[in-house]
């Protein structure tokens, strides 16, 4: 039961980020914010496609050491940053406002957390 | 393996950790990610809030282009192919095939960095570009910069990943 709670604490961080982004969005009257909750919901992608492609025959890659394992990080990588690097572009390129940079770099760090911290969890579950 | 050492201090025992290599790989696409931005801000910039004359266009990308092809190319090679010649059955002279695919990804991305250098002086500061201005051609620097950092980060937790596979073999 303690899965229960984790996951009522979870979807209300899921909701506060999306509300900051969207609030971002909303109260400027300009829509390009929103391109950080894209961002973010595609960042797991690569590990996950990379995870189920790597070979799981070859002895000597064992262990995580797999070249296409390593490229989906190398991907993940890049898209978490991403993330933070594009409000701040448009921010400096006065696209956005400063406040809607931070709100929306704050609700998409939020809205990746939730989703890493739910990887985690589900992994853990499938062990046992 | 500890007689043969060359260097007086021994490897310290975390640079061969599964866990350094992984965070490695993502420090290395992060920094990707910051070298890319650095230059479509720049790119942006000049685009929307840029003052002067001087834009950003097709020759302003050409050093990251050069160095992007230079970082797939270098990370690309399997690293153990570099010393195969001692092994007996890799074929005729892969060693030197590799050295020869590496030194052009090297090539590539040394030349990418020059190119920026290249394009700040000539586009910039011969045009006696300031503030804003001068920030496109030093973003495309900085870009290149990353680029080539971000790759040593990759080739050196690629490395990592083969003492450690190597240690397994054995």
């Amino acid at each position: 039961m303690a899965g229960l709670k984790t996951i009522i604490v979870l979807s209300f961080i899921l909701a506060i980020g999306f509300l900051l982004v969207i609030l971002s969005a909303a109260l400027f009257k300009n829509y390009l914010p929103l391109l950080v909750v894209a961002t973010y919901v595609l960042a797991p992608v690569p590990n996950w496609l990379c995870g189920k492609a790597q070979d799981h025959d070859d002895f000597m890659a064992a262990g995580n050491s797999n070249s296409i394992v390593e490229l989906g990080r190398f991907m993940t990588g890049f898209m978490v940053v991403m993330g933070v690097a594009l409000p701040v572009v448009l921010a400096h390129c006065d696209l956005i406002k400063i406040p809607a940079m931070a709100m929306s770099i704050i609700g998409g760090l939020l809205i990746y957390g939730t989703i890493i911290s739910f990887a985690m969890f589900f992994q853990e579950q499938e062990e046992f | 393996m500890s007689t043969e050492r060359l260097f007086r201090f021994p490897k310290p025992q975390w640079l061969n950790s599964t866990n350094t290599r992984t965070g490695g790989i993502y420090l290395a696409g992060a920094l990707f990610a910051v070298a890319l931005f650095t230059f479509i801000d720049a790119a942006t910039f000049s685009k929307t809030k840029n003052g002067s004359d001087i834009h950003i266009n097709f020759v302003d990308w050409i050093p990251g282009i050069f160095s992007f092809l230079g970082m797939i190319v270098i990370n690309s090679i399997d690293k153990t192919r570099l010393s195969a010649d001692s092994f007996s059955y890799s074929g005729d002279n892969v060693q030197w095939k590799a050295r020869v695919v590496l030194f052009m990804g090297f090539a590539a991305m040394a030349g990418g960095l020059a190119g920026s250098v290249t394009v700040l002086v000539l586009k910039y500061i011969v045009a006696e570009a300031e503030g804003p201005t001068l920030w496109l051609g030093v973003a495309n620097v900085a870009a290149n910069a990353l680029i080539m950092l971000s790759s040593a980060i990759l080739w050196i937790s690629q490395n990592m990943e083969d003492d450690y596979t190597y240690n397994v073999a054995l």
